[in-house]
């Protein structure tokens, strides 16, 4: 039974390799069907976005990533409602696999708001938590490839979002934008003073992320635009580029968020030291 | 604007994470968060309850091991009790035999004194009676009006001598 089974194994095996040898061949020997875009174009395009816009309802030509992250947070809330509904309702006080990782996920984003910024924890847990969910399933989600139709009529694969300068900055500049608020509200001028000293903080997260996101960005379009490339390779360069950045640049974003907050919402020194002076 | 920026698409891109930041903060933040609160909450609690239990455990323990130690010390302050109780009605006991041995003795001493008093009254009347009925006799054989006389006076002088 057993010699049976390993030779079957070893046909399918041979088999599948001389299936995917032929069509490998038979698609790399074939002429292109007229080529759409160049490499040059592309990956200019890839930086700059100024040649494939999608339309967004019609109303307005936007950039692909716009739509993947529109796409990303219609997922996103979709799966919140059904955990909402069907999964929290369930929680047990000994946790489930499932409810492991829910519960692990939030513990990790609180656990980094409390430790970066001791005061005032609340907000900041939340938003880190919202935004490291975002930027996480956004540079994900380029690995699932979905199309769609450029204003030209051309199917193109939906980038992640945030490899757009657009939602780079935007992330730079909300994140910058609620720590300035969160400054002034906690400690008046002076610690929206305090936060502006770091006018820098919005430039250097949108670039950070950009670039990160990015660099991934083009080293796959590189990849997918040579078919030869196209075998095995895509699998290491879709988890060195994607999967980790996804995580890195999550807990880089986070970090930088909660610490800039942490520091932003610090109690006044010299609040402390008059109290520190009454108490004794 | 230089690489391509847009200030629309950034701030459609700022909406489309303010809809999802509020969305996931109240769908699955929140509630997990409370989820987790009220479990570390419950668990506080119950282990506050366990280590009270605990405590009122150790107390009673304490209480009991004290009364234990009490009833042993209590035990033998009954014995030592008991023991002088029964030493005293012992030795009350004997007393009160005793008195009534030497009641008895003594009364035993008076009803023989008495005895022998009404024995030696009786012996004497009887000696008495014996003497006069044996001196009426003698007088009876060998009676004179004279010595009957001299009897008389020598009997009343014995009297008197012995009285005294």
């Amino acid at each position: 039974m057993k010699k049976i089974s390993k030779r079957r194994a070893v046909f399918i095996v041979v088999w599948l390799f001389l299936i995917f040898l032929l069509l490998g061949l038979i698609i790399m020997l074939k002429e292109p069907p007229g080529e759409t875009e160049s490499i040059k174009e592309l990956m200019k395009d890839g930086v700059l976005h100024d040649k494939n816009k999608i339309s967004l309802f019609g109303i307005l030509d936007v950039n692909p990533a716009l739509i993947s992250a529109y796409v990303v947070t219609a997922i996103l809330l979709i799966a919140a409602v059904f955990i909402r509904i069907f999964a929290i309702p369930k929680f047990k006080t000994v946790p489930g696999k499932f409810q492991i990782v829910i519960e692990k996920l939030v513990e990790f984003f609180d656990d980094m708001a409390k430790g970066n910024s001791p005061h005032r924890t609340g907000f900041i847990a939340a938003y880190i938590f919202s935004a490291g969910v975002y930027i996480f399933f956004s540079t994900l989600f380029e690995l699932f490839g979905l199309q769609g139709v450029t204003t030209e009529g051309h199917s193109i694969a939906l980038p992640a979002p945030i490899a757009d300068i657009n939602a780079a900055l935007a992330m730079g500049v909300l994140t910058y934008v609620m720590i300035l608020v969160s400054g002034i509200v906690c400690n008046g001028v002076k610690g929206g003073l305090k936060v502006l000293k770091d006018f820098s903080l919005p430039i250097s997260m949108s670039f950070r992320l950009f670039g990160a996101l990015l660099s991934g960005l083009l080293v796959t379009e590189l990849v997918y635009h040579y078919i030869f490339l196209s075998f095995v390779l895509p699998v290491l360069v879709g988890i060195l580029f994607t999967a980790l950045h996804a995580l890195i640049q999550t807990y880089v974003l986070a970090t930088l968020a909660s610490t800039f907050y942490g520091e932003a919402v610090e109690p006044h020194h010299k609040k402390a030291k008059e109290e520190k002076n009454k108490n004794k | 604007m230089p690489l391509n920026i847009d200030i629309v698409q950034i701030l459609l891109h700022m909406l489309n994470f303010v809809i999802l930041a509020g969305g996931l903060t109240l769908l699955l933040f929140k509630p997990v968060k409370k989820f987790m609160a009220d479990r570390k909450q419950y668990f506080e609690d119950k282990e506050k309850e366990i280590a009270e239990g605990l405590k009122e455990n150790e107390s009673l323990k304490a209480e009991y091991e004290q009364k234990l130690s009490g009833v042993d010390a209590e035990i033998e302050e009954m014995r030592l009790n008991a023991k002088n109780e029964t030493a005293t009605a012992a030795k009350e006991y004997i007393n009160n035999a005793q008195e009534k041995a030497s009641a008895i003795i003594s009364e035993a001493e008076q009803q023989a004194e008495e005895r022998k008093d009404h024995i030696l009254d009786s012996a004497q009347t009887e000696i008495g009676e014996l003497v006069v009925e044996a001196t009426q006799k003698l007088l009876e054989s060998n009676a004179t009006p004279q010595k009957t006389h001299e009897l008389y006076d020598e009997f009343i002088k014995s009297m008197v001598r012995d009285a005294q």
